[in-house]
């Protein structure tokens, strides 16, 4: 218990850690705090826009269709390859399979989309500091023979023209083209959900944990790599290797200090939060507990992991490569999160997202897939302990000295 | 328990290249010096009698415990590498309870034995004081009181001494002598001065060789006859230089006593035999075993 105290004295201290505390107060007040501007109730609901995606084929053909024809007519289609926005100009081989996908899509073969074409009017679009041609074009009449499964995979060919990350993405062609905003009724069920199931707090729990899993994917790496490396930096690591303690029990007893201390901030932000609920809400009875414990799940494997990661990649290299590492996953889950941003949760998902106060029933669809997945990272988390302690055993027996790619300990220089 | 560190046949290699060649060493309880030029490999040795480093073949076994039981040897050793230092923004008596624990001590234990460690190495006034704020000595002193903590029965200590001030030096080599009262304590150092004034039993190493084993005054026995005082001429001191090995220099007006170490009287008009000291033993055990050093140099 004196060690694990130390050891969180240790972290409490260190700049990254202040760094990190900054880091999670910045997001919980510049991104989650505004949503609790006002709290929800039944005549406000109305001004969240909350919208609703049918998904249904005899919706987003015909939208689908209208939209293609009109980049292709411009030769400008949007696209957002790693969530950049990037404006796509086709040569004319690849614009002319376009066209190819619109006839096979269509009743209308080149000579009557030409003709459509000079009847279009053109608009320009801004998107950021870009400004694009775009057509105006309604009404393109689909083939009868085409079916929504030829339909995607044809969209699928033409993402893949694209390069990736455009509008006709198969998966993201729902929520393209057959979103509408929801009626009356729709939005005051929505409001039941929201008071009767989630009990208010739930729902702010999930937005909370949406917010600050963004950072926790990634920046507790920037502590543990800290705290591993400082050994070696203060030229401590011969004074603990000699030492009686056993690798399992000293990597262990860090782990579990990292994980505490970062998760205090979190509480912390979970508590202030907690109080401004209870004060909006005077008079309801806000399941705080509820809150705490899906923010628990959601971000408590996200701490473990990024921190057991950033013990073993900097035990393993150096805490450059582990901060590099970390980042790039987490660049990469951030990439691979598709629209709408509310119930984006499968068994593997790392960064899980849930950006609403609302579709309650969307994130409960994919809830068994959460509990998964958080069960998942949990265990990846601690097998990256383990792994921590094989590698730092080795280390400190004078068996491994770590891979360094530069300096004069570095793989790449000729050893004689 | 058998008090004593057993070194047999040990060799060890950094890639091919070999650092230890065949070492047999017996350390008892005491002082014991080893006593080698900087890149001898004193300080491979040492870490590998520390479990910090492993060896090739050969066996070493440190009270009794082979050291392939790495936990056991951790537990019986306390150990100060030769460039170390602790958190910075750690207090003195905080990093001493801190290495406390990691040998295992319990909480209830670690405060009383904090503060009687620095009553010992004389630092109880600097126990609230950062170790960023302990001068080169005091943090020498620390770096004792940190491999003393757990009361270990062997102390390893790898060139202590270095950096410090007269007076420093003189306080770390008495320390030393105090606490190798009831356990083995290896001094390894550069510094023949640092041997002299506390070891009995010393081993000169050279290229990962042990060159000698024995007492000091066995060696300084080794020399008699081979060390000479004479009185040159200013002028020829760079020629003299390169002849012999010049263990010391007065240089007074036109002329310079100088002290010398060789196998035969040397060729000079009024060299006379002097009683040698440990400096001057230790270089002609270096000069009598073939190593190269200055006055071999041509």
């Amino acid at each position: 218990m004196m060690l694990f105290i130390r050891e969180c004295k240790k972290i409490f201290h260190s700049l990254t850690f202040i760094i990190y505390f900054a880091a999670v107060i910045l997001m919980f007040f510049t991104q989650f705090w505004p949503a609790m501007d006002e709290p929800v109730t039944s005549s406000t609901i109305d001004s969240y826009e909350l919208a609703k995606i049918s998904g249904e084929p005899e919706t987003i053909m015909p939208k689908a269709l209208d939209s293609l024809t009109g980049c292709y007519f411009s030769n400008t289609y949007r696209c957002y390859p790693y969530g950049l926005f990037k404006a796509v100009h086709l040569n004319s081989r690849d614009n002319d399979k376009i066209r190819d996908c619109i006839t096979e899509m269509s009743s209308l073969n080149a000579d009557e989309l030409e003709e459509l074409k000079a009847a279009s009017s053109i608009s320009h679009v801004k998107v950021g500091t870009n400004e694009l041609e775009s057509y105006n074009v309604k009404g393109v009449p689909l083939s009868e023979d085409i079916t929504y499964e030829r339909f995607r995979e044809i969209m699928g060919e033409v993402d893949d023209i694209l390069g990736g990350g455009s509008d006709y993405r198969p998966d993201d062609l729902a929520y393209k083209f057959s979103q509408e905003p929801m009626t009356h009724e729709e939005i005051l069920e929505q409001y039941d959900e929201f008071m009767e199931k989630d009990h208010i707090a739930i729902a702010y729990g999930r937005l909370f944990s949406d917010y600050l899993g963004i950072i926790l994917a990634v920046i507790p790496v920037f502590v543990a790599a800290a705290l591993v490396t400082a050994d070696k930096r203060t030229k401590m690591n011969e004074l603990i290797y000699s030492r009686r303690i056993s690798s399992f029990r000293l990597v262990f007893t860090r782990f579990a200090a990292l994980v505490l201390t970062m998760v205090i901030p979190v509480l912390l932000c979970g508590a202030i939060a907690s109080a401004r609920i209870m004060y909006m809400y005077k008079g309801s009875t806000p399941d705080i507990a509820g809150a705490f414990e899906v923010s628990g799940k959601w971000l408590l494997p996200d701490i473990m992991l990024a921190a057991a990661m950033g013990m073993f990649i900097s035990e393993l290299f150096s805490a450059g490569m582990a901060i590099l590492v970390q980042f790039a996953a987490w660049f990469m889950c951030m990439m691979m999160t598709s629209m709408p941003l509310y119930g984006h949760i499968g068994r593997f998902t790392f960064i899980c997202r849930h950006n609403s106060l609302f579709y309650r029933s969307e994130f409960m669809k994919h809830y068994s897939d959460f509990i998964f997945s958080r069960i998942f990272y949990t265990a990846a988390a601690l097998a990256a302990v383990l792994l921590t302690v094989f590698v730092y055993e080795l280390k400190r027996g004078g068996k491994f000295n770590g891979i360094m790619f530069f300096g004069k300990d570095s793989i790449f220089r000729h050893k004689t | 328990m058998n008090k004593m560190i057993e070194i047999k046949n040990v060799n060890k290699f950094y890639g091919r290249k070999q650092a230890l060649y065949d070492i047999n060493l017996t350390i008892e309880k005491g002082m014991f010096g080893l006593l080698g030029r900087n890149g001898a490999g004193k300080t491979t040795l040492m870490k590998t009698i520390a479990a910090l480093h492993q060896k090739k073949s050969g066996s070493i076994t440190v009270c009794g415990a082979p050291i392939e039981r790495a936990g056991e040897i951790r537990a019986m050793t306390g150990y100060l590498p030769q460039d170390f230092s602790m958190y910075p923004s750690m207090k003195t008596d905080e990093a001493l309870e801190y290495l406390g624990a990691l040998s295992g001590m319990k909480a209830a234990d670690l405060r009383e034995r904090v503060t009687d460690i620095l009553h010992k190495v004389n630092l109880t006034e600097q126990r609230s004081k950062k170790v960023a704020q302990l001068s080169g000595g005091m943090k020498r002193r620390l770096g004792i009181a940190q491999a003393l903590i757990h009361d270990p029965q062997v102390l390893i200590v790898d060139e202590p001494t270095a950096g410090l001030d007269p007076e420093e030096r003189i306080r770390f080599r008495n320390l030393l002598c105090e606490v190798a009262e009831d356990r083995i304590v290896i001094l390894s150092t550069h510094i023949v001065g640092d041997v002299e004034a506390t070891c009995e039993q010393i081993a000169i190493m050279d290229e990962g060789k042990i060159l000698w084993q024995g007492t000091v005054s066995q060696l300084i026995n080794n020399a008699i006859g081979h060390v000479y005082t004479a009185n040159v001429e200013r002028r020829f001191m760079p020629q003299l230089k390169k002849e012999y090995i010049v263990t010391g220099m007065i240089t007074q007006a036109e002329y310079t006593t100088v002290r010398i170490v060789s196998d035969s009287e040397p060729d000079l008009p009024n060299a006379v035999l002097t009683e040698p000291d440990l400096e001057a033993a230790y270089m002609y055990c270096l000069h009598s075993s073939g190593c190269g050093i200055k006055g071999d140099e041509e």
